[in-house]
């Protein structure tokens, strides 16, 4: 890293002194006062309060800045009255907060085009929509072309102070972006932060960066065999475009500090098949394994023709414990995609949303987190009302299925009427919005919903369990286990402890299990499947679990894994919090056997390696197989931990979370949550030397 | 024909080529005072007890019939926390070989296989021979201590693909002060793989004040000196956390050295040999 982005991290991300330059907190409620006293249609209040923002924005430089735009603005204020959005809620499935998220715009739309050109477009049509008398139309992109102004105008303020503080290269810059398209990387870079920051003062949150190094590559690589620079200014430039989503970050909506979808996707198979990964993609990856922050959250994409070299620059990155990057497999999301009914093309060109969910660029307006199944509450039900009277395992299992079913038919009745908040300044970037005056909140090509499930594993352990101890070898009858669970294992702590440890556990290659879990999975599938949304759309089922585990733990009593009441169902794909796993092979050999192109919403499988096996380049390349081994053999999304001080401390004040947190501590490797304390700090000292 | 392990790990990258699984046999003829494995010491089955979260419920304590732990194995199923386990399972040869051959595929795949430690795995060589005949095909290292007759020794290695050895201590007073036993044997077996025609690594131990100086080094690199199979030295930095698993064996961990102090490691004194070194 240059001394000059050293002294840029040190500024914004350690001391973050551009915090003063902050203006005070707004009211968040008084614009939508306004609006609500004049009686302004929606979609004219999303542009006018971008448009106050924009308006709002102070200019401000910092030192050797060559890309700029800093927020100032704190707050973003609300759409409607509290009264106006209880009235929304009353009438619409109101997603989230209301504002269109977690999409993929199609930055080339402005990037490519420029914004003058644009707005040069967007005139003819406001024309042609006036002509053929369709007002409300032309109104709209009035709309756009004023959010374009308010762009241009900030931009502007922005250039005569970088001529005032005499940094001409960024007045160079602004001379040319967003006006008119850039003519080279480092241009496209300021173009793109313009576009982004743009996104986040009109509201819009959790909209994922794309395929970042697919559509930015030309620049770079045009600009590189010109020789207007070499390889390293290409990287210290990107080092520095990287720091500014680091730099407002904590003023972006989320469920808590990071979690604000600023996700960037490397690599992937192009349409022809060729590997995309390029220089760019690996510059990108060098540059966040220089600067160890958390923006943007890498996804790296992979498929059978990936050679190790990739799969082991990601690994150096695992190793410095930020738990990106996260992989997806090409091979099966691709075909996954497909079948849901995505054009090829743009299944090839998925991207990753805020999270882990599967999206299409520039032509999906998919919610794919808009509900989530419980598996565990499907086995629940079933336990309570029909393990009594079932007299094998088969037929109680085909209550499970009934119960799943029944499920996703409620949860496909329930998410009807969504109303998204109008987002004109999105809609340039989407396909079809422009052309008819439709905002992108209304849909795209694709209006998707994907449907999370939680508590697979917990789900297809107590399946695993009631099959063994009750039907094949009769330890426990039904009514006692159902009395056992009711109690909450009070009086029947013997049996908790034979459910809870002695019972097949999904994530140790038993197949036992796993065909439970598979079998899970494709019922999932098999509910959604041929069903449609009110917006012409699908669900897709999912490995995923959002923030849905913690809410689905709420009211789900003790189940037949040995679970007790309240105790956390495990996060997205992964074995159940409890249970002993033999280790990562098992656990990816266990977790590659469901057919996941047909559980393709997203969701990835967690692997937390203690940071001591990255200790080699010898031992990191193996970490990099053991990866690949999971694609290899049909996984279809991975995120691994370099377990590190802090959750080595969490597990201490946790242990019950903790319970296949691994430690090599010499020449071994132990259960950390088993080791006396004073040798947990031990380790605990060790990671501070760590890096 | 049977043999006791006690743990079978998973995904090992520090044994050998490749990823790895791991088999750890119990029982070992040394008594090195910085064994982090006290569990591998002994050759029969034995209770270990985690106390860390203990919740004193005494389940354990009222099922339990004996009056000297025998490693029945009945306080391991009443825990309700699960802190209880026997190490030391008798598998037979096939068995054993069985469990291995499940993965031995995806290990082989990404250019791995199974390692053999311990304990010390010779210390069962019949038993690990019958296994190593039921895994043809299959890339088996050992890591060993070396101590064994170098005829038993010369049998097990002509089955192997791959040898890590130990050599803790050139001097063969010190060697018998810190781990219990002559270094002679260790010494001709370290000799035999030099001269033989498995590819095989020498791990040191590194523990502070017993074994890390220039001499004993230079004693070792010269002996290894132009031995074609050699692949690397290991040097294992000592930690102070090996003592972790001695509370939990019901053992005392009294390391004979001083467990704070700090370490010299020289792989520059290998360089001069021609040896390449890495330290781990």
């Amino acid at each position: 890293m240059r001394e000059r982005i050293r002294k840029m991290r040190d500024f914004f991300i350690v001391r973050k002194e551009h915090h003063i330059f902050r203006q005070t907190p707004g009211n968040p409620g008084l614009l939508a006062a306004d609006f609500a006293r004049h009686h302004i249609p929606a979609t004219d209040r999303s542009a006018m309060r971008l448009l106050s923002v924009l308006r709002q924005e102070t200019p401000v430089l910092f030192p050797e800045e060559r890309i700029v735009f800093t927020r100032t603005v704190r707050t973003i204020p609300e759409l409607f009255t509290p009264e106006e959005t209880a009235e929304l809620k009353s009438s619409y499935w109101i997603h989230e907060r209301g504002d269109v998220s977690n999409i993929n715009a199609d930055y080339t739309r402005l990037l490519y085009m420029g914004l003058v050109p644009k707005k040069q477009e967007l005139e003819i049509l406001r024309e042609r929509f006036a002509a053929s008398g369709q007002e409300e139309n032309a109104h709209y992109i009035t709309l756009q072309i004023q959010i374009l102004d308010g762009i241009l105008e900030l931009t502007h303020r922005y250039r005569v102070l970088a001529l005032q503080q005499g940094n001409e290269a960024v007045a160079e810059t602004l001379s040319r972006v967003p006006a008119q398209p850039p003519r080279n990387f480092p241009e496209a870079l300021q173009m793109f932060r313009i576009l982004h920051f743009v996104m986040w003062c009109g509201g819009n949150y959790h909209n994922t960066i794309g395929r970042f190094d697919q559509y930015m590559y030309p620049y770079l690589a045009k600009d590189l065999e010109e020789g207007l620079y070499n390889e390293e200014d290409a990287l210290e430039l990107l080092e520095e475009f990287f720091l500014t989503f680091n730099r407002d970050s904590d003023l972006y909506p989320g469920m808590q500090q990071g979690d604000n979808g600023q996700s960037i996707v490397l690599g992937g198979r192009c349409e022809s098949g060729a590997d995309g990964f390029n220089l760019l993609s690996r510059l990108c990856l060098q540059a966040s394994l220089e600067l160890k922050v958390i923006d943007p959250k890498i996804n790296l994409r992979v498929h059978s023709d990936t050679p190790l070299e990739t799969y082991r620059l990601g690994t150096e990155l695992t190793k410095q414990g930020l738990g990106f990057p996260q992989y997806s497999n090409d091979d099966i999301v691709i075909p996954g995609l497909t079948n849901l009914g995505y054009a090829p093309a743009d299944a090839c060109n998925y991207a990753v949303a805020a999270c882990w969910e599967f999206i299409i660029p520039g032509t999906a307006m998919d919610i794919p987190n808009i509900e989530a199944l419980s598996f565990a509450k499907a086995v629940a039900d079933a336990v309570e009302n029909a393990l009594e009277g079932s007299d094998s395992y088969d037929a109680f299992y085909r209550r499970v299925r009934e119960n799943i079913y029944t499920q996703s038919e409620e949860l496909c009745e329930r998410v009807k009427n969504v109303y998204l908040y109008p987002a004109p300044y999105l809609s340039l970037m989407m396909d079809g919005c422009c052309e008819n005056a439709r905002d992108i909140s209304l849909g795209c090509r694709y209006n998707n919903y994907g449907i999370h499930g939680t508590g697979l594993s917990t789900a297809a352990d107590s399946l695993a369990a009631i099959r063994k101890f009750v039907f094949e070898e009769k330890k426990v009858s039904a009514a006692e286990l159902k009395k056992a669970l009711k109690q909450d294992f009070s009086g029947y702590e013997q049996l908790c402890t034979l459910l809870r440890y002695e019972a097949p556990k999904f994530g140790n290659n038993d197949d036992y299990v796993d065909e439970i879990a598979s079998l899970l999975l494709a019922d999932f599938a098999g509910a959604l499947k041929g069903k449609k949304n009110d917006r012409g759309g699908i669900f897709r089922a999912g490995t995923g679990t959002a923030m849905y585990y913690l809410w689905h733990t709420k009211d789900l009593p003790a189940s037949p894994d040995g679970r007790h009441q309240g105790e956390a169902l495990g996060c997205n794909y992964s074995p159940s919090l409890f249970s002993r796993c033999k280790g990562p092979v098992s656990i990816i050999r266990s977790f590659a056997k469901p057919d996941l192109k047909e559980t393709i919403n997203g969701g990835p499988l967690t692997l937390e390696l203690h940071d001591t096996v990255f200790r080699t380049e010898e031992s990191t390349e193996k970490v990099a197989l053991l990866v690949k081994s999971f694609m290899d053999l049909g996984g279809h999304q991975l995120q691994l931990n370099a377990v590190n001080r802090d959750t080595m401390l969490d597990a201490q004040k946790h242990p019950e979370h903790y319970r296949n947190l691994i430690v090599r501590v010499w020449g071994w490797s132990g259960y950390f949550v088993e080791l006396d304390k004073e040798y947990q700090d031990h380790i605990i000292q060790r990671m501070e030397l760590a890096m | 024909m049977t043999g006791i392990i006690f743990d079978h790990k998973e995904f090992a990258v520090f044994d050998g080529p490749g990823p790895r699984q791991t088999v750890f046999f119990k029982g070992c003829p040394l008594r090195c005072s910085w064994c982090h494995n006290p569990e591998g010491l002994c050759a029969h089955p034995q209770l270990m007890v985690s106390n860390a979260s203990c919740a004193h419920c005494g389940n354990c304590i009222r099922i339990c019939t004996h009056e000297t732990c025998i490693a029945c194995g009945d306080c391991v199923h009443v825990c309700p926390l699960h802190l209880r386990s026997i190490a030391g399972e008798t598998v037979t040869a096939g068995e054993l070989a069985g469990r291995i051959l499940k993965n031995a595929d995806y290990y082989a795949a990404y250019g791995g296989g199974v390692t053999f430690s311990g304990g010390e795995p010779l210390m069962q060589a019949a038993f690990l021979g019958e296994v190593l005949r039921l895994l043809p095909g299959v890339h088996c290292a050992v890591e060993t201590s070396g101590y064994c007759q170098p005829s038993l020794f010369q049998e097990i290695t002509a089955l192997l693909d791959y040898v890590i050895m130990d050599i803790k201590l050139f001097d063969e007073t010190r060697h018998r002060h810190f781990t219990g036993v002559s270094n002679r044997l260790i010494l001709q077996n370290a000799l035999g793989l030099c001269e033989g025609q498995i590819p095989f690594v020498i791990r040191i131990p590194v523990i502070p004040g017993v074994n890390d100086t220039d001499e004993n080094y230079r004693q070792t690199a010269a002996f290894l000196s132009g031995a074609r199979n050699l692949v690397r030295v290991e040097f294992l930095p000592y930690h102070k956390t090996a003592g972790a698993k001695y509370s939990m064996a019901g053992m005392e961990y009294q390391p004979q050295f001083d467990p704070e102090g700090s370490i010299h490691i020289s792989q520059e004194i290998f360089g001069e040999y021609g040896i390449r070194s890495v330290i781990l």
